[in-house]
């Protein structure tokens, strides 16, 4: 079976604002990244690809199916929106069956599905807390338990590791690896960290527009032979950062580390390193 | 899906403060108005007697000497009570229309003001010497003031027109009012023939829990509105709006099951109540050898109180699912508050009330007359309260395309 | 000075504006509903505590309105000044809107040629009026739910048609029946929720409520 999302000069307006503009995007199978900065429009999209947003222009197929199709769009797709929440009164069990049944689940379905949902985000042993009692990690998990527990062919995340410790963080990431194994999970977020050690393709976007669409080897390739660290005096410090990108400062002392990026060695004592996806995003960034 | 729906919405109602708030002030104030207990004094009416209550006449010509009376008071005293919008209003003539007032008052009569306004004291004076103060409030139910010979009710119905237009609306000389606000003193065969209606037709307990709607009605008015507006909002305040929104459910069913829960879990104290009440009555007709209905708890409630409840619980979900906001309290509680103050008679005259008022254990064959009446007030608002739930479903399915706004519209916050 | 100035405007602009304007109609539409000409005493207390009693629901049930997000509510929390100034603020905002409104109403009837023991009836009206309003205030207060707050004093108000016999001193439409010695129990009983209202929200706010198992509900 197709499972592919594609996305032809989508556009769309809040009133006159454009959110989204000509966006064309085509997301296969596996884990899929939305990078961007706070504004940019990721939410936008994930919204239009959920059916909770009509589009203003142009054309977007889930799976074959197009978006004007909200009913099967909804069925084929999972979505955990920025900020989860559930009615605060009902208990994790009761909270996922509840969106089970709204997903269309059968009785059985249910009552097989749920504990092994809550089994695979951690929270069976939980299941008894009250929602309104859940740390944000938990309900996190519980989001994650409701996006998937329809077997979707799409799962659309956004921003789904604001806020979390870093264990709970790298915790997430692996369940979302775990679970894009046959379908197409769609993250969207501004941390780079996410990006880099889940996604084998992304796509950046800014100001509503796709300015990089690829896969990370290719994102990094961008600043490759571009990205020095130097150690410098702290005085140096506001003179280097007019002159050059910096994208790291370790101070210690009377002397500061440094990683900038340059088009050629900005001075002998600067050494060339290995980029990484953040160095490569804050190029891109200030580049666009 | 919409049985399950239905069960899980049922249970989060039984979770909710406001409605046990619901409960505790429906439960209190239904059982402090019916505490008269007035089926006690059921008995079948014996000749001699001095007193078999007091009926609405259906007589033209005592409805135009008692309506003429209360004019002639109203003239008297120098101003009209009027109740425009439930709540009261005094108006007081100017020179020239109390001149027309006298006016239609002698075309009437065919009998002078100032003849009129002598009989009228000499009738409060000799009472006035010789009675109680209660006495004094009997006869001036009693007082009658004579039509003119060959006053037709056509006639007398165009001057009480005339009477609105100088007073304006809400007055008692609206046919409405006049025409069900005549009491006279029943005859034995009259009661007789009310209790008759009472066993054969009410079966006694219906008759009874007529009395019962009328109270719970008031109530069901306004209560169910607070219900309504915190569940419509309950995805608002849990901000669970955006992954409900997600979800495969239709519309339809999502606001379906959460209305049906909502109007099974306001009805079930009704017919609770409506059951404790109605068991000793039922009791008590039995051991007087009466038939009585068992059932009449289920039937009168759902005839009368249910589209009550339809019609609020619904309209509270439009408006607050259309407006995001508490708006449906101030709208509504006004609705209900002037349905209630605004009703012209306690007894009849469904017109399209909401609160429809039976404030009487009997009056059967009165009830006979008005039933089809009833029956259009209570199937419009059925009708209304699906009109209202399908708007809301459509309204649902618009903020689920919009992201989850259906337009600025009063955004007071919940 | 003008801390306190930002505080009431921001409150007014974001959130009780509507209740002012649903209030204006209240006041510009009255005479639709109710006539002020040529009332005796005890028709103008019927037209104070049956109509313009809802002016107390109105202004001080939604004085906790922005809190019913939890997120606004720690983040005025978070801040240097205590929450009970901030709702004495309000309250006090809603209460000189609460005395121009009053004493617009009575002109109206004196204007109309009614005629009345001014201090009295003004007096009556107020407790009145601040007592059902007091009442909304310390439901939404202690259930952080502006509906319920209305709920309560509405159904106050309805179970007082019906007579409020179990109300006691504290039972509403007293003067329309000549009686005009209850103002002190619906001035004391406005005082104590009034007060209790803001220092049960202080309560929750500094936790104490929280750490022994008391949520907002």
């Amino acid at each position: 079976m197709d499972i592919s999302i594609e996305i032809q000069g989508l556009t769309k307006y809040y009133g006159k604002k454009k959110a989204l503009s000509e966006v064309s995007l085509s997301i296969p199978q596996g884990m899929f990244g939305l990078l961007g900065p706070n504004g940019a429009g990721k939410t936008t999209l994930m919204k239009v690809l959920t059916t909770l947003l009509e589009k203003t222009d142009g054309k977007v197929t889930i799976c074959g199916v197009p978006i004007e199709n909200s009913r099967q769009i909804r069925k084929m797709t999972g979505y955990l929106p920025q900020d989860f929440s559930m009615y605060g009164n009902m208990n994790v069990y009761e909270a996922l069956d509840y969106l089970a049944v709204l997903s269309g689940m059968s009785r059985s379905e249910r009552k097989r599905k749920v504990p092994e949902m809550l089994e695979k985000v951690n929270l069976l042993e939980k299941q008894k807390i009250r929602v309104r009692s859940m740390s944000g990690g938990m309900k996190r998990r519980l989001g994650i338990a409701q996006a998937i527990i329809h077997d979707p062919r799409i799962i659309i995340v956004d921003e789904p590791t604001a806020g979390l410790d870093p264990e709970e963080r790298v915790r997430f990431r692996n369940l979302l690896c775990e679970i894009a194994k046959d379908r197409i999970v769609l993250l969207s977020t501004h941390i780079v960290g996410d990006i880099e050690a889940t996604c084998e393709n992304i796509a950046v976007l800014n100001q509503g527009k796709i300015c990089f669409d690829g896969q990370v080897s290719d994102l990094l390739s961008l600043v490759e032979g571009k990205v020095y660290s130097a150690e410098i005096e702290t005085s140096d410090l506001e003179k280097i950062k007019q002159k050059y990108m910096v994208t790291g400062i370790l101070v210690t002392g009377n002397t500061a580390n440094i990683k900038i990026i340059a088009d050629e060695n900005p001075f002998t004592r600067a050494k060339q390193v290995r980029p990484d996806v953040e160095d490569a995003y804050m190029y891109l960034m200030h580049k666009g | 899906m919409f049985g399950t729906l239905f069960l899980k919405e049922c249970r989060q109602v039984l979770k909710s403060l406001v409605y046990y708030i619901f409960l505790v002030a429906f439960v209190f104030s239904v059982n402090s108005q019916m505490s008269g207990e007035s089926w006690k004094s059921l008995k079948e009416p014996q000749p001699g007697e001095v007193y078999y209550g007091r009926t609405i006449t259906r007589d033209e010509t005592l409805i135009m000497e008692g309506t003429l009376a209360n004019l002639m008071q109203d003239v008297y005293r120098g101003s009209f009570a009027t109740y425009p919008l439930g709540f009261y209003k005094k108006v007081a003539l100017t020179e020239a229309e109390r001149k027309k007032v006298e006016e239609i008052l002698e075309r009437c009569t065919g009998k002078s003001y100032e003849m009129l306004e002598s009989e009228r004291n000499r009738y409060f004076e000799i009472i006035e010497q010789q009675s109680t103060l209660e006495e004094v409030i009997a006869a001036e139910t009693d007082y009658k003031v004579p039509v003119r010979e060959g006053l037709t009710y056509e006639e007398f119905g165009i001057a009480m027109e005339e009477i609105c237009n100088l007073v304006g609306k809400g007055s008692s000389y609206e046919k409405s009012k006049y025409e069900n606000s005549i009491y006279v003193p029943m005859t034995y065969e009259g009661a007789k023939e009310e209790f008759a209606a009472l066993c054969t037709k009410d079966l006694i307990t219906r008759g009874y829990m007529r009395l019962f709607c009328d109270y719970a009605g008031i109530f069901l008015s306004i209560l169910p509105i607070f219900v309504g507006v915190s569940g419509a909002l309950r995805d608002k305040r849990a901000k669970v709006q955006q992954v409900i929104f997600s979800k495969p459910a239709p519309g339809m069913v999502i606001i379906g099951s959460r209305y049906l829960a909502n109007l099974f879990m306001i009805s079930i104290p009704v017919f609770v109540m409506a059951f404790l009440l109605q068991h000793p009555c039922y009791k008590m007709a039995r051991s007087m050898g009466l038939q009585a209905d068992f059932f009449a708890f289920l039937k009168v409630p759902c005839l009368w109180l249910l589209p009550e409840i339809m019609i609020v619980l619904a309209l509270s979900f439009f408006i607050t699912e259309f407006t995001d906001s508490i708006l449906a309290v101030f709208v509504q509680t006004a609705w209900g508050i002037g349905s209630l103050f605004g009703a012209d008679v306690l007894v009849g005259n469904f017109g399209l009330s909401l609160v429809a008022r039976w404030n009487t254990f009997g009056q059967s064959m009165l009830y006979a007359s008005l039933e089809k009446e009833l029956l259009w007030n209570r199937g419009y608002y059925c009708l209304l309260a699906v009109v209202c739930i399908l708007l809301t479903v459509i309204v649902y399915e618009r903020k689920r395309q919009k992201g989850g706004a259906y337009g600025k519209v009063c955004k007071t916050g919940c | 000075m003008e801390k306190y100035v930002k505080l009431a405007v921001s409150f007014v602009k974001r959130q009780y504006y509507l209740h002012l304007l649903l209030l204006f109609l209240f006041v510009v539409f009255s005479g639709g509903f109710v006539s002020f000409k040529g009332l005796e005493t005890e028709q103008a207390a019927k037209v104070m505590e049956m109509y313009v009693a809802f002016t107390g629901i109105l202004l001080f049930t939604p004085l906790f309105m922005p809190e019913q997000d939890k997120e606004i509510w720690d983040l005025e929390r978070s801040r240097e000044m205590p929450m009970w100034k901030v709702y004495f603020l309000r309250f006090f905002l809603a209460f000189v809107v609460f005395l121009f409104v009053i004493t617009l109403f009575f002109n109206f009837m004196i204007k109309g040629g009614s005629e009345f023991d001014l201090f009295i009836l003004f007096r009556g009206t107020c407790c009145e009026i601040l007592f059902l309003g007091s009442i909304g205030f310390f439901a939404s207060a202690v259930t952080n739910q502006v509906v319920i707050g209305y709920m309560s004093a509405v159904i106050y108000y309805a179970l007082n048609m019906g007579g409020g016999k179990y109300l006691g001193k504290f039972a509403l439409f007293q003067m329309m029946q000549g009686e005009y010695g209850t103002w002190m129990y619906w001035l004391a009983g406005s005082v104590v929720l009034f007060v209790s209202g803001i220092i049960v929200r202080e309560r929750m706010a500094v936790g104490s409520f929280r750490a022994a198992g008391f949520r907002p509900l």
